[in-house]
C-alpha cells in the first residue's frame, strides 16, 4: 500500500502525525494494542521491525515500529504506560526478546508473556538497577553481587540425552557467548544461545556525548560494520537538519560502504572454507581481504575506514592517486577471486559438506524476521538498499539477490554474489574534497533511519535533547533477531556442523549486546 | 590440481618482514613544541581526554588514544604530526620482569589464548588478520591455542563488562604459571571510548598487565611488533 493510501486509511480511525516524509506516528490506547498490531500486519502487510521504550517525565512510551518494505515507510504505533508492557508474543514470535530488554533496562513488567527471564542483566548484577532510567546517573558503575544465583537453561532431559556447554570464552579468535546444546546420539535437538556478555551500555553513553563526537561512538558499536554505523549517524543528522550532501560525496560513501561489504564477506566465506577443512581457498580469501584492508588504509589511514564518513560530507580527501589505487586493487582482487570461487564450486568434498546443511525454512525465517544475507538465503525478498534507498543505491540497486533453500551453501553463494556486485559498483568514483559541518541540533526532534549493514537491517531511532546532545538513542541491530535463526538452523545437524552453520551466519556479538 | 596450478601461477603471497615501515598507517602523534602555542583546542576536541598539559607541554597518552585524528585537523598551527609510527607497544607494571622470565622459560616460542571481553570486534579482526598468510605470525613461533591450559598468556581485547568478568578470571587462573596478560587496543588500557559506561571496568584493576599494544584497533603490524618486543626478539 502506498504512503498516501495508508494515511487515508489511518485518518478514519486513529490520531496520527507525519514526520520526516516517511514516518507515520500513530497514538494508540493501551487496551487496543494487540488488535491494532495484528490488524496492521495481516491487513496492511506491514512487517514488524522493533519495539522499544522511551522515558518521558510523565511515564513511558512504548514504540512498536512497523515498516512497509515495498514502498519504504515506517508506521510507529505508540502508547503510554505507567508500569507495564503489553506482550505481543501471541502475534510476533520474537517480541519477547524486545520486551525482556525493556524490562531489564526500564523497570517495567510484562503483561501476558511466557518468558520473564532476564536478558541483558546476568545474575551477577546488583538488584534494582535500571540503567536507562533518567534517575540513573551517568558515570555511575553497577556493582556485582556476592552470591550468584544459577541460570536455568532450556534443556532436553530424557534418557540418552546429554548437554554440551560451549563458551562464553571460545576456542578461536572470536567474541564471547554461551551455547548450550542438548544432544541425543549425534543430532542436536535443542540449542540455547546466551549472549549479552559484552553489554557495556552504549545507549546510555550515547545520551551523554556531544553530537560532534558521537560518530566515533557509533562506529565502535560493531567494528566490522564501522562504515555502516557511521553512515547511519550521518543520515540521521542530515535527516534532522534537512541537509543534502553533494552527489560526489554520495558516490564516495557508497563505495566505502561496498568496500566494507567486500572485506567482511571475504572473511566470512574464508571462515566457511576453514570450518569445512578446505584450507587453501580459505587462506587465499583472507589474503584478498587483507589486500582490501590495505587499500582502505591507503585511502583513509585506517584499515577499517573509521572516521571517514561524517554528517554533511566525508572526512577524507579522494585524490587521483587514491582513485587509481582503488581501481587497480579492485581489478586484481576481482580476477583472483573468481578463480578461487571456481575452485570451491568444483570441489565435491566441499559441496558435500555445505549443501543442505543448516537449513532455515522460509516460513521460520519470516517468523523470526531474519534480515540481511541470512534472510535473503531463505527467500525473504528484502534489502534496505532497495526498500529505503540511501546515497546512490536508488540509482544503482535495481535487483535483490535471493536464494530459496536457506542453507549454508545458499548463504555462501549469496555472499559471493554480494561481493561481485560490490566490485561492479566501485568503478564510478571521482575526485572529492573533504567536507565537514558543525552540528547544531534542534530540540525534541525525532527520526528513524535504516541502513543495510553487512549483517542485515540496522534501525536507529533518535530523539534530540538539550545542549547538542541526544535524549534517547535506540539501536535495533540486525544480529539481535538473527541470532535466533541459528538455533533453528542447527536442529537435526551433528555437532561438528555447528561451527559451519555459525560461520555462515557470522552474526556480531558486539552489536547484539551493545 | 586447481590448487597446484594456482600456487604455481601466483607464487608465494606473503611478505618477508611484516614489521616494515608503513607510510599509510596511523601512528604515534607527536607535538612540535616550536609550533605549539598551548591554545588547548586539541584538549577540548579529544573525545576521550587523552591529551593533557604536563610541564607546560602538550602530552598525548598514546595508550589511551583512539587515533580518530580529530586533534590533527583541529590544530591551526600544524603542531601535531602523525608520524605513521605504529611501534608504540609499552610494558605494563611487570613488563621487564616477565620479559626475563619468558626468555628463560619459553625461549623461542609463545602460545597465546585470545579472550575478547568487551571489544567492538575490530581488535579481534586485526588479531585474526595476524594469522593470515600475509603477516603469518606463526613464523615467529607465536600461535593461538584453543585452551587456556595450553597457553602461556592471554590476549585481552576491550574493557571488562560485568557479565564477562567471571569468565575472564577463570580463563586467567586456568593457565599455568608464569602467565602473561597482553592488552590489545585502547579499550583494554582504560576503557577507551567506553570508559564512562555503567557496566565497564578497567582491565588493569582486575589483572596485572604485562604489555599494552595501543591503537583503535592496533594494526596487525603493531600487534606483531608488540609481542616480539615482549619476547625479546627485537
Amino acid at each position: 500500500m502506498r504512503f498516501n493510501e495508508m494515511i487515508k486509511e489511518l485518518e478514519q480511525e486513529f490520531v496520527y502525525e507525519v514526520k520526516n516524509t516517511n514516518e507515520i506516528y500513530v497514538t494508540l490506547d493501551k487496551s487496543s494494542v494487540i488488535d491494532v498490531v495484528s490488524d496492521m500486519i495481516s491487513k496492511y502487510k506491514l512487517h514488524f521491525v522493533a519495539q522499544f521504550c522511551v522515558e518521558n517525565h510523565d511515564g513511558f512510551t512504548i514504540n512498536i515500529v512497523l515498516s512497509n518494505r515495498r514502498n519504504g515507510y515506517y508506521v510507529i504505533l505508540r502508547y503510554t504506560t505507567g508500569n507495564e508492557v503489553i506482550s505481543l508474543e501471541s502475534i510476533i514470535h520474537q517480541a519477547s526478546l524486545f520486551e525482556r530488554e525493556i524490562v531489564d533496562l526500564f523497570r517495567l513488567s510484562i503483561h501476558g508473556s511466557s518468558d520473564n527471564r532476564n536478558l541483558v542483566k546476568h545474575e551477577i548484577w546488583q538488584a534494582n538497577v535500571y540503567p536507562l532510567r533518567k534517575n540513573f546517573k551517568f558515570k555511575e558503575k553497577v556493582s556485582a553481587k556476592y552470591e550468584i544465583p544459577e541460570y536455568r537453561f532450556k534443556e532436553i532431559r530424557v534418557d540418552g540425552a546429554h548437554q554440551i556447554p560451549v563458551g562464553p570464552v571460545h576456542a578461536g579468535i572470536i567474541e564471547p557467548g554461551h551455547f548450550r546444546f542438548s544432544v541425543i546420539g549425534e543430532d542436536i535437538k535443542n540449542l540455547e544461545i546466551r549472549l549479552m556478555y559484552k553489554h557495556r551500555g552504549v545507549e546510555n553513553l550515547c545520551k551523554n556525548v556531544i553530537a560532534e563526537n558521537l560518530n566515533l561512538v557509533f562506529e565502535r558499536i560493531a567494528g566490522e560494520s564501522s562504515v555502516a554505523y557511521n553512515e547511519a549517524y550521518a543520515l540521521l543528522v542530515e535527516k534532522i537538519l534537512g541537509i543534502e550532501v553533494t552527489r560526489e560525496a554520495k558516490i564516495v560513501r557508497t563505495i566505502l560502504l561496498e568496500l566494507e561489504r567486500i572485506y567482511n564477506f571475504l572473511d566470512d566465506i574464508a571462515g566457511i572454507c576453514v570450518d569445512v577443512g578446505y584450507s587453501y581457498p580459505a587462506k587465499k580469501y583472507s589474503y584478498l581481504s587483507e589486500q582490501i584492508h590495505q587499500l582502505c588504509e591507503k585511502i583513509s589511514g585506517n584499515r577499517l575506514l573509521r572516521n571517514s564518513i561524517v554528517p554533511g560530507g566525508i572526512n577524507i580527501a579522494i585524490t587521483p592517486e587514491k582513485l587509481s589505487a582503488i581501481l587497480e586493487t579492485i581489478k586484481s582482487v576481482n580476477n583472483r577471486f573468481e578463480g578461487i570461487v571456481d575452485m570451491t564450486m568444483n570441489s565435491v568434498p566441499f559441496l558435500d559438506r555445505v549443501e543442505i546443511t543448516g537449513v532455515v525454512d522460509n516460513e521460520i525465517a519470516e517468523k523470526l524476521i531474519l534480515t540481511g544475507v541470512v534472510g535473503r538465503a531463505s527467500r525473504i525478498r528484502y534489502d534496505v538498499r532497495h526498500s529505503f534507498p540511501y546515497e546512490m543505491y536508488g540509482e544503482i540497486k535495481k535487483s535483490i539477490n535471493v536464494e530459496t533453500i536457506g542453507g549454508v551453501f545458499e548463504r555462501y553463494k549469496l555472499k559471493i554474489a554480494e561481493i561481485r556486485e560490490a566490485f561492479n559498483l566501485s568503478s564510478q568514483i571521482k575526485h572529492v574534497n573533504k567536507r565537514k559541518i558543525n552540528i547544531n541540533l534542534p530540540e525534541n526532534k525525532e527520526a528513524f533511519i535504516s541502513v543495510e549493514t553487512v549483517k542485515g537491517e540496522l534501525l536507529v531511532y533518535v530523539r534530540t535533547g538539550k545542549d547538542n546532545k541526544f535524549d534517547r538513542i535506540y539501536f535495533k541491530t540486525p544480529s539481535f533477531t538473527n541470532w535466533n535463526g541459528l538455533t533453528y538452523a542447527v536442529l537435526g545437524e551433528i555437532v561438528p556442523d555447528f561451527p559451519l552453520c555459525n560461520k555462515s551466519f557470522n552474526m556480531s556479538y558486539s552489536e547484539n549486546d551493545r | 590440481m586447481g590448487i597446484l596450478k594456482d600456487r604455481i601461477k601466483y607464487g608465494s603471497e606473503t611478505i618477508k618482514d611484516p614489521i616494515y615501515f608503513n607510510k599509510f598507517s596511523y601512528g604515534r602523534i607527536e607535538v612540535d613544541e616550536n609550533k605549539c602555542t598551548l591554545c588547548k583546542k586539541c584538549i577540548d576536541m579529544c573525545p576521550i581526554n587523552a591529551i593533557s598539559v604536563m610541564d607546560k607541554k602538550i602530552f598525548i597518552d598514546n595508550k589511551g588514544c583512539i587515533f580518530c585524528g580529530n586533534c590533527l585537523s583541529t590544530c591551526e598551527y600544524g603542531a601535531l604530526v602523525n608520524t605513521h609510527d605504529y611501534k608504540m607497544a609499552e610494558f605494563g607494571q611487570l613488563g621487564e620482569e616477565s620479559r626475563e622470565k619468558i626468555y628463560k622459560k619459553f625461549n623461542r616460542s609463545l602460545v597465546l589464548r585470545s579472550v575478547d571481553t568487551g571489544s567492538c570486534n575490530a581488535c579481534m579482526l586485526e588479531l585474526s588478520a595476524t594469522t593470515n598468510n600475509f603477516y603469518a605470525i606463526s613464523r615467529y613461533g607465536i600461535t593461538f591455542a584453543a585452551s587456556p591450559r595450553h597457553a602461556d598468556g592471554i590476549v585481552v581485547t576491550g574493557p571488562v563488562p560485568l557479565n564477562i568478568k567471571d569468565a575472564l578470571l577463570r580463563t586467567y587462573y586456568a593457565m599455568p604459571e608464569p602467565r602473561l596478560v597482553i592488552a590489545v587496543g585502547a579499550c583494554a588500557y582504560d576503557g577507551g571510548i567506553f570508559k564512562d559506561k555503567y557496566a565497564v571496568e578497567r582491565l588493569d584493576k582486575i589483572l596485572p598487565v604485562d604489555l599494552y599494544i595501543p591503537g583503535c584497533p592496533p594494526s596487525p603490524q603493531a600487534i606483531i611488533y608488540g609481542v616480539l618486543k615482549l619476547m625479546q626478539r627485537i
